[in-house]
């Protein structure tokens, strides 16, 4: 049986992890903390801009690929990605995740802009932005991060992607999630609505401000551990309801993360949060094994193969010192550096070079010398961490994630079954 | 470093220097056991590196008491700032001049587990004589209906004084065996069978005599006194040998000689450090063995699905859960993982008069999923949380060395 660490749980890590161990690999995966899932919006991203706003994603990727040498879609071509995307739907199940990756839907955002994304969970699909849509916006007076009357007059000014205007109306009710609390998160909310009794509070104070044929926008709290909620309050209202998603604490990527950890638990992986992988041992070309700091010194992980998911600058992987120069955290890996200067003083001008450094490697994932030999036989590397991509603007993150995860565990698997029948042979 | 510059360096230095890596992503804030359950905790994210910008001496934010100490939050910031820690030094410094009688009782857990031997059946029947719990939560502020240990009429130094010599000769060298004060007193049978288990492979096992590790005062924030404790401690854990690996059955312990001591009240002693990564949780230990293919795996089959729960103490350790990957080695074990962060007991946490409540809506999840999982048994490894639980759910809860001494057919 081959054994497999995965450096890093954010979706990259968790996707591989779960590939990996449902195909009969033993796999630790380990993590310093929550990965960036949790950040996200309960969206998959594949192509948003390039630079201008895509319609198409799948179509999109070649010419956009062609048009921004080294960029991970160069590796990771659209039918890799349509498979990738298939296999995610399936891992989540369409009560968390639904869409169809060939069209964006494009989505109110929690200011009131519009927003492309390709896979989307089943409580936003009713926000699609299209013409003479009728929406309310309804907010909740104790959740601070939402205000439904910016949302409503900046939907209501905008040009709709496909054309044409919807119309936006705003409401601000008050439903306490906790009595006594004046300020509640999300989260707080997300919880309260997992019980039914106070879903139905809820829906009847929502119900009382919706007009006729109007769609219901909502702060994406309803609900966490019951995927169903949103359907029932819909249900309950009598009329179509969608989530937008807040800042952070997003409870919509708190679904998907939660999912995508048990899935993996229930596959096998041994999960260790908490603690920061520092170092590594290799020899022949190989890396043998590596460190992780845990409370009471380094412990060795061996393996046979090793996944770097460790992210980008966001998280640690990569750092930059005063001198610009750039450092890649567990392996000091060699990196793809943009030409010229790292950054510019142009803050909403084009996007940083900066965040396109990262980490090279050939078209099964593993970690190469820019434009040059493997660093090691044994080193994959997936998601954040590769080179050429400018995640969040181009809106790529996690198309790139999902696709570079799938290939570079089953270039894991190809190579391990090579071995074993080479070995057999001998 | 003596004493009382533990809360010197809690009041000026901490692990405050993690502080500035937080960028407020808000992860620890979903992790929170207790800001998920009352209102009056604002959350790890603000009691610990925001409140902790504006802290001179005292924290701005005197909701902090609430915070439990277990950890949950600094195990999830992907940014390695250390919330809990900073909470632990801060709420030292905010209670070093007023420190309540009962948050001093109640840490000095050999005490009370001394006191409690000889006359376990009787100290067992009081605690559990309802109008005198009334008096102690008057009195003591301790809540009436808390789990309370049950004393052992044998402590474990009795079993080993008593017990036969094992026979079979060591074959793979010798270990130290940790016990803590509640594996010596009240949890005695899962001290029992761990050294039993660790002879089963063919191990010499060293159980010298040794006091507390100070964790309960060190979560109640008497530094001094805790440090002193586990100072004493590793003197003694050292006496039995150099260079051994020390063993222990007892989870939270066990992290407060790896790096709560260390980080919490920055201790920095050699003879901590030298102990801090000698010592092995037993689980830990046999995992290391199986994974160096050094683990006999003749495991007896036993039907049984049960919930297993980490205690908040040891998940904080940073090594997962390995007797989760122990269990799956026996053949008919289903362990099905607690999925909560923490039981709620937190270990004195849970005792007190006004966290009580809080404490058993913390761990209702847990107490609701043993009951459905499996009403009988439940599995934990550290002995105030299986106390909670038991209490909560009925249920029996044991140290899932139980379950490897049983499948070695020790028992
Ligand atoms: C605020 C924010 C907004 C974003 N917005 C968008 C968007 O709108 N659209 C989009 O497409 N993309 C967006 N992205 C990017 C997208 O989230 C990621 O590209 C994508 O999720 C891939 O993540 P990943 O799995 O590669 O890494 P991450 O999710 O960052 O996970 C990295 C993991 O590695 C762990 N780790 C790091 N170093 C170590 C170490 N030394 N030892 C052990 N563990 C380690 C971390 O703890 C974490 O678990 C955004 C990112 C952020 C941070
Ligand atoms: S998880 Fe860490 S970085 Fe994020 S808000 Fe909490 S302390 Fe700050
Ligand atoms: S230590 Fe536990 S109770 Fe305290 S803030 Fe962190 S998660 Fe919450
Ligand atoms: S953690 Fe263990 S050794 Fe430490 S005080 Fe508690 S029972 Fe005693």
């Amino acid at each position: 049986m081959t054994r497999v660490v995965v450096i890093g749980a954010g979706l990259a890590g968790l996707v591989a992890s779960i590939r990996l161990a449902d195909a009969g690999a033993r796999v630790a995966l380990l993590n310093k903390g929550t990965g960036g899932l949790q950040l996200g919006q309960g969206t998959v991203d594949v192509l948003g801009y390039a630079p201008e706003r895509v319609q198409r994603p799948l179509d999109a990727l070649a010419g956009f690929a062609q048009a921004h040498p080294g960029h991970p879609y160069g590796m990771l071509d659209a039918a890799l990605v349509a498979r990738s995307l298939e296999y995610l739907k399936e891992l989540l199940g369409p009560g968390l995740l639904t869409g169809d990756p060939a069209v964006n839907l494009h989505l109110p955002t929690a200011v009131g802009s519009v927003r492309p994304t390709a896979l989307v969970s089943p409580s936003m699909t009713a926000g699609s932005c299209v013409d003479g849509a009728s929406f309310v916006i309804v907010g909740l007076r104790r959740i601070k991060d939402f205000y439904p009357e910016l949302v409503a007059q900046n939907l209501n000014r905008t040009d709709l992607p496909g054309g044409g205007r919807l119309t936006a109306r705003h409401v601000m009710i008050d439903i306490p999630a906790r009595e006594n609390e004046v300020d509640s998160s999300g989260l707080t909310y997300a919880r309260a609505l997992d019980d039914p009794g106070f879903r139905r509070r809820f829906a009847q104070g929502v119900a009382a401000v919706v007009g006729e044929g109007e769609t219901v926008g909502l702060p994406a709290v309803l609900g966490l551990d019951d995927h169903g909620a949103w359907a029932e309050i819909a249900e309950l209202i009598g009329a179509p309801v969608f989530e937008i998603p807040l800042p952070p604490p997003s409870v919509p990527g708190m679904r998907q993360n939660r999912a995508l950890t048990a899935r993996a638990k229930a596959a096998g992986v041994r999960v260790v949060p908490g603690s920061r992988v520092t170092g590594f041992r290799s020899s022949a070309g190989a890396v043998d094994s590596v460190q992780l700091a845990t409370a009471g010194g380094d412990r060795d992980f061996k393996a046979d193969a090793f996944l770097l998911a460790t992210g980008g600058f966001e998280s640690g992987a990569l750092s930059a010192d005063s001198y610009h120069n750039l450092h890649e955290a567990v392996f000091d890996l060699p990196l793809r550096r943009p030409e010229g200067h790292l950054v510019h003083g142009d803050y909403w001008g084009d996007p940083q070079p900066l965040f396109t450094a990262g980490v090279e490697t050939d078209d099964t994932m593993l970690v190469r010398h820019p434009g040059g030999e493997p660093v090691y036989s044994n080193l994959y590397a997936a998601g954040g961490i590769l080179a050429g991509a400018t995640r969040w603007q181009e809106k790529s993150g996690e198309g790139i994630a999902v696709a570079s995860a799938v290939r570079a565990a089953d270039s894991i698997l190809e190579a391990a079954t090579t071995a074993t029948t080479q070995g057999a042979a001998s | 470093m003596n004493a009382s510059d533990g809360l010197d360096y809690a009041a000026t230095q901490l692990a405050r220097a993690s502080l500035d890596h937080c960028v407020k992503c808000t992860i620890c804030e979903t992790h929170c056991p207790v800001s998920a359950v009352t209102d009056k905790f604002t959350g790890p994210k603000y009691v610990g590196p925001q409140a902790e910008r504006f802290r001179h001496g005292e924290s701005v934010d005197h909701s902090l008491d609430y915070c439990s100490s277990c950890g949950a939050c600094t195990l999830a910031c992907p940014q390695g700032v250390k919330i809990a820690e900073l909470n632990g030094q801060a709420r030292a410094v905010m209670k070093s001049d007023h420190m309540p009688l009962r948050d001093q009782l109640i840490s000095q857990t050999t005490l009370m587990g001394m006191a409690m031997t000889p006359v376990a059946p009787v100290a067992n029947a009081a605690l559990s004589i309802k109008p005198l719990r009334t008096v102690i939560e008057k009195v003591m502020g301790i809540h009436r209906d808390a789990p309370m240990p049950k004393a052992n009429t044998q402590t474990l130094a009795g079993w080993l004084k008593k017990r036969p010599k094992p026979t079979a000769k060591a074959t793979r060298g010798t270990l130290v065996f940790f016990h803590g004060c509640a594996g010596g007193y009240f949890e005695v049978e899962t001290s029992k069978k761990s050294i039993e288990v660790l002879e089963h492979l063919g191990y010499e096992v060293l159980v010298p005599k040794q006091g507390c590790c100070g964790l309960a005062e060190q979560s109640n924030g008497l530094f001094d006194g805790a440090t002193a404790k586990v100072l004493k401690l590793c003197d003694e854990l050292r006496s039995a040998g150099r260079d051994l690996t020390i063993i222990s059955s007892s989870g939270s312990c066990t992290g407060m000689l790896k790096h709560e001591a260390h980080l919490i009240m920055g201790v920095d002693d050699a003879r901590l450090a030298d102990v801090g990564t000698r010592i092995r949780d037993i689980m830990e230990f046999l995992l290391e063995l199986y994974e160096a293919g050094e683990l006999p795996t003749d495991f007896k089959p036993i039907e049984l699905t049960a919930v297993y729960h980490a205690p908040c103490q040891l998940k904080s350790q940073g090594m997962g859960q390995p007797a989760l990957e122990i269990l799956k080695l026996i053949p008919g074990v289903q362990a099905v993982e607690s999925e909560v962060a923490c039981c709620g007991i937190a270990g004195t946490y849970g005792l007190k008069k006004e966290k009580y409540e809080i404490a058993q809506a913390v761990g209702k999840p847990l107490f609701d999923k043993v009951k459905r999982v499996n009403p009988e048994f439940a599995m934990c490894d550290t002995e105030t949380c299986r106390w909670q639980i038991r209490k909560g759910s009925g249920a029996k809860v044991e140290h899932p060395v139980f379950l490897v001494h049983q499948a070695y057919g020790l028992s």
